[in-house]
């Protein structure tokens, strides 16, 4: 019994190669490109999930909040909170705490940039790493031990033992030695914890140093706590602003205390640092609209499949009717077609599987990830996977099997009628539904594209090209590297800033508004007299700032005191805020200005700037102003001759050995920083114009599938109307039109979805593109055509065929 | 065998009513050849289909073998059927992608019988058809003639007791409808209870018996002599 249901499903299929390819291709791609989507979000829900007790682990994270400025967010937490929360949260297990940052190494006199973490000493307790060499126990047993990565080794000592030899690592402003302790395994790709080697902490390395001291007001530490299994850890949360109330130092005067930022903390969970903390790399509102859209894209296969299946039950009547005659139970029949189904998902499956495995290495590469397809590894996908294909497989089987268990063999056996009325308006309405999501995916794809090409193409108000950015140039030398910088013939300007486009500044002045006594906040930005000149910044009124006393705000030489009186420069939105009626009004006049809550400055505007975009070009361009602060100019700008970039660099380069011969020269193109900023939102574009392609080729796939069928059954009808007088043109128009119909009623369904759903997304944007008719238009004429090419094939070579032909055969 | 008392069959669609049968009282012994005769629309296909339980009487009783099978659900009398009653259709109503021997196969397939002796009972019934040459055919590849006598081996693979043909021979040539009608002829020889419907005065003639059906009615019953 069971080989004849096998016998007869398989010769089905091969009876009816076209249709069981589609139905089985369709099917395939449609989960294939479900599973790689839930792949990619699984994988960016499972950050840090491998470390031993991940589940225990939570990070302390830092807002602090200022009354007229914006809130700072950091993935730090203040030093003294470990001795605080080991002391007073008894379900407290550990604290372990690290800096991280890109460190210098010294090999063989060359100098290179690594990732670095200064670690507690309870850090390999805290994580469990995998040694290849040495033991976690005593891993950190002298401040001289360092830990390096696999990688680490290979690069330093290639195929031979790292253990026991020197490193020579520049701390603190001098290289020092260390001795390889163990060799651990390189941190995996989704993983915060980034490292090529580890010291263990030692504050003598930073006896001196201004902006270090173990105290509130610096966050420059990771600070990790693990808490015993079952802690609630929302009452510890709870605990969190009196721990802060009672510990923090009180400001001695009144200004500090009006100056003081509030401390908020937060506990963040390991495995959610990833998308839901201060340094949060992931957006979870992306993933989950991707989430939706493989549940999208799993719907329009899976109508596919269920609307294939049922067009093919008219062809398999007879067959059943048979069975009935000669005795099959309904069950049997049930039973029969079910089984079919499931069996026809399942290969489905084998082919999807197939082509994940296939397109794998170029989505990862596409995605930066990492994205495994490990079917067999966990229990989770391989059950959840194999209930999916076999509810598809059951529910699709399912409408076969009632309309057959239902059937009435003499209906079959005696008659001419098409058996295919019950199911063809069920047909209909999903290929209605498929056409509907296609549509709208086709419309939100467009918009999506439009809009992330129409953000590149945005003023920025400066001119990117042939700028790079040197950084860490803040020291006593720094302007002498200008001045040698200026001295190549391939280099055109150089200017200097705390910050630089792109990356934002966090000042925060407020000043007196014209003619009233509000404050307003303007964003700051020390800058040198030659920063506007360098990025091109045009000037709307006054002039720049220059390299004279009355223009600066404070010099690197002398006590470091700000000057109580400078000349500035805003930004035209900086003119509108303060309240003058145009940029020239704005030249000459006096704003006082608070710089911090204890700094007053007498600010005299020399100068108007045309607005230029300093955050991310999705922000809106904020009031701005500039001034001379030498002592905070750490980037360093340096504009290249356009004709020879190569020996521009190569200048720099030879410059900066010269000068700072054990310090890495590290710079960034200034056109690759733009660039960056555009790169998730591309990513995502293109990833979503790809998938969309995909649902509309499956229903395609459907709808050429359904009108192969559609015409084989009406060869007759069709006949009949040709005898009767029907023109080729009559037949091809009226088969066109039946295939049309579903897709117009889709287009009345989607558009208005579209519509609703587009605005709301642009809504978020600060420069974006309006919503015209046009592109509806165009993906409506889009979309038919799409039908009708699907289609037009089948229905001329019907209208074509010889009449006598199609109704002889009956 | 079996006996219709008072049969009735009405077809209602939303509008109109069509009676098909009224008032048939028919008595079939075991081991008769029947032929029903009529004109197109008489009602011959629906009272076949009566008998053989593919439809079910809106009045009146249908005693099959002692039982009145008049109400039963559809479940049991695929019961009674798949033991009893074998078909023939004018259409053949052989399944494409199955092959000769598959075909014949199916009827037992319902039957829990293993699959050797399936096999064995396959092989002799087509023996007995003269179609074993083509066991590995497929149906498009036979002529009219072979596809039917496919289908008479289908029907009677089974050992059934009653087999009910549908103007087993209007598809086919005079040449081939003659060898049918033998055919069948031999296994009423047998034993084998048949009542067909057919427009051929010449293939009732094989019957013993012929009912001629008008509008729903029997109107006349001619019993033949012996041949």
């Amino acid at each position: 019994m069971f080989s004849n249901y096998v016998k007869i499903a398989f010769r089905n299929l091969i009876r009816n190669k076209l249709f069981s390819f589609i139905n089985i291709i369709g099917l395939a791609i449609g989960l294939a490109a479900c599973a790689l989507i839930l792949l990619f979000v699984r994988d960016e829900f499972g950050w840090d999930d491998h470390w031993e007790r991940a589940e225990d682990i939570y990070r302390l994270e830092t807002t602090l909040q200022h009354p007229v400025s914006t809130d700072r967010l950091s993935p730090y937490a203040p030093d003294p909170m470990k001795d605080i929360l080991l002391d007073s949260v008894p379900e407290v297990e550990a604290v372990t705490r690290y800096m991280e940052g890109g460190m210098s190494i010294m090999r063989d006199g060359a100098v290179m940039l690594q990732e670095g973490l200064l670690a507690d000493p309870n850090f390999f307790e805290f994580f469990d790493f995998e040694f290849l060499a040495g033991d976690p126990d005593t891993a950190f047993n002298s401040m001289n031990s360092v830990v390096i990565s696999e990688r680490s080794a290979l690069s330093l000592y290639g195929d031979q033992a790292a253990l026991g030899r020197t490193v020579t690592i520049r701390i603190g402003g001098e290289f020092r030695d260390f001795t390889v302790s163990a060799v651990i395994t390189d941190p995996v790709v989704d993983t915060h914890i980034d490292h090529d080697f580890i010291l263990p902490f030692n504050r003598e390395y930073f006896v001196g140093s201004r902006w270090f001291t173990e105290d509130w007001r610096f966050l420059y530490r990771n600070v990790f706590v693990k808490f015993a299994p079952g802690t609630n850890v929302d009452s510890v949360r709870a605990a969190l602003p009196g721990l802060v109330e009672q510990h923090r130092p009180k400001p001695e005067d009144e200004a500090g205390q009006e100056n003081a930022r509030t401390v908020i903390l937060h506990l963040v969970a390991l495995t959610d640092a990833h998308l839901y903390s201060h340094a949060s790399t992931s957006d979870p509102d992306v993933l989950m609209g991707f989430v939706g859209l493989a549940a999208l894209i799993l719907l329009i296969a899976v109508a596919n499949f269920l609307n294939l299946s049922m067009a093919r039950t008219s062809n398999r009547a007879r067959e059943v009717a048979m069975r009935k005659v000669v005795g099959a139970s309904r069950k049997q029949i049930v039973e029969q077609f079910l089984g079919e189904a499931t069996a026809l998902a399942l290969i489905a499956m084998t082919v999807a599987f197939v082509l994940v495995e296939v397109s794998l290495p170029y989505y990862n590469e596409f995605l930066s990830a990492v994205v495994a397809f490990d079917f067999f590894a966990g229990p989770g996908i391989a059950v959840g996977g194999l209930m999916l294909v076999i509810t598809v497989g059951l529910v699709a089987g399912s409408f076969q099997a009632t309309y057959f268990a239902l059937l009435k063999p003499r209906d079959v056996l005696y008659s001419n009628m098409s058996s295919d009325h019950s199911t063809g308006r069920l047909r209909s309405v999903l290929v209605v539904a498929q056409f509907t999501i296609s549509i709208a995916l086709m419309v939100g794809a467009f918009f999506v594209n439009k809009q992330t090409n129409f953000a590149r193409t945005l003023d920025l108000g400066f001119n990117p090209e042939n700028l790079i950015v040197v950084a860490g140039t803040n020291s006593d030398q720094s302007n002498a590297l200008k001045t040698r910088l200026l001295a190549s013939d391939h280099i055109v300007s150089v200017g200097r800033s705390s910050d630089v486009p792109t990356r934002g500044s966090e000042d925060r002045l407020t000043m007196r508004q014209l003619g009233t006594e509000e404050l307003v906040t303007l964003d700051g930005l020390p800058t040198d007299a030659d920063f506007f000149s360098v990025f091109e910044i045009p000037l709307i009124a006054g002039r720049y700032l220059t390299d004279t006393e009355a223009d600066y705000l404070r010099q690197r030489a002398g006590d470091g005191e700000y000057r109580e009186r400078a000349n500035i420069v805003v930004n035209k939105s900086g003119a509108e805020l303060l309240g003058f009626k145009d940029p020239a009004a704005a030249i000459g006049q006096t704003v006082p200005t608070n710089l911090t809550a204890t700094q007053y400055l007498e600010a005299t505007i020399v100068g108007v700037v045309d607005d230029f975009h300093f955050d991310s070009a999705r922000d809106v361009i904020r009031p701005g102003i500039y001034y001379l602060d030498e002592r905070r100019l750490a980037e360093m700008t340096v504009r290249l001759s356009r004709f020879n970039r190569e020996a521009a660099i190569a200048d720099l380069e030879a410059v900066w050995r010269d000068m700072f011969p054990d310090q890495v020269l590290f710079y960034s193109y200034m056109g690759d920083l733009v660039e960056e900023q555009y790169q998730t939102e591309d990513q995502l574009s293109t990833a979503l114009m790809a998938f969309t392609l995909l649902a509309v080729t499956i229903s395609c796939l459907g709808l050429y599938g359904l009108a192969s069928f559609a015409v084989d059954r009406r060869t007759k009808e069709i006949g009949i109307r040709r005898v009767l007088g029907a023109s080729f043109t009559d037949v091809a128009v009226m088969l066109i039109w039946q295939f049309s119909k579903p897709i117009v009623i889709a287009l009345l369904v989607a558009l208005p979805i579209a519509v609703y759903m587009v605005n709301d997304w642009l809504s978020g944007f600060a420069y974006r593109i309006d919503m015209e008719a046009a592109p509806f238009v165009m993906v409506a004429l889009t979309a038919v055509a799409i039908g009708w090419a699907t289609v037009a094939g089948h229905a001329f070579k019907v209208a074509r065929a010889n009449p006598v032909k199609a109704l002889r055969y009956e | 065998m079996l006996k219709l008392h008072n049969l009735s069959k009405v077809y209602r669609t939303d509008e109109v009513e069509t009676v098909a049968l009224d008032n048939v009282n028919i008595e079939i012994e075991s081991g008769e050849f029947v032929a029903i005769m009529g004109p197109s629309g008489c009602g011959k296909s629906t009272l076949l289909n009566i008998i053989g339980m593919l439809d079910t009487p809106s009045g009146g009783d249908y005693v099959f073998m002692g039982e009145n099978v008049a109400g039963y659900p559809e479940s049991k009398l695929s019961n009674i059927r798949k033991q009893n009653i074998g078909f023939i259709f004018q259409s053949f109503n052989l399944i494409d992608e199955l092959t000769v021997e598959e075909n014949i196969e199916l009827a037992l397939l319902y039957h829990n019988i293993p699959s050797s002796v399936r096999r064995e009972r396959v092989a002799k019934v087509m023996d007995k058809v003269g179609i074993a040459h083509r066991a590995k055919h497929m149906p498009s590849q036979l002529s009219g003639g072979q596809q039917q006598r496919v289908a008479v081996a289908r029907a009677v693979v089974g050992d059934q007791a009653m087999i009910l043909a549908d103007e087993p021979t209007g598809n086919l040539d005079s040449a081939h409808g003659q060898e049918v009608m033998e055919m069948l002829q031999a296994l009423n020889a047998e034993g084998t209870t048949i009542v067909m419907v057919t427009h051929s005065p010449a293939h009732a003639d094989y019957a013993r018996r012929t009912i001629n059906l008008f509008d729903g009615h029997v109107v006349t019953e001619n019993l033949r002599a012996a041949v």
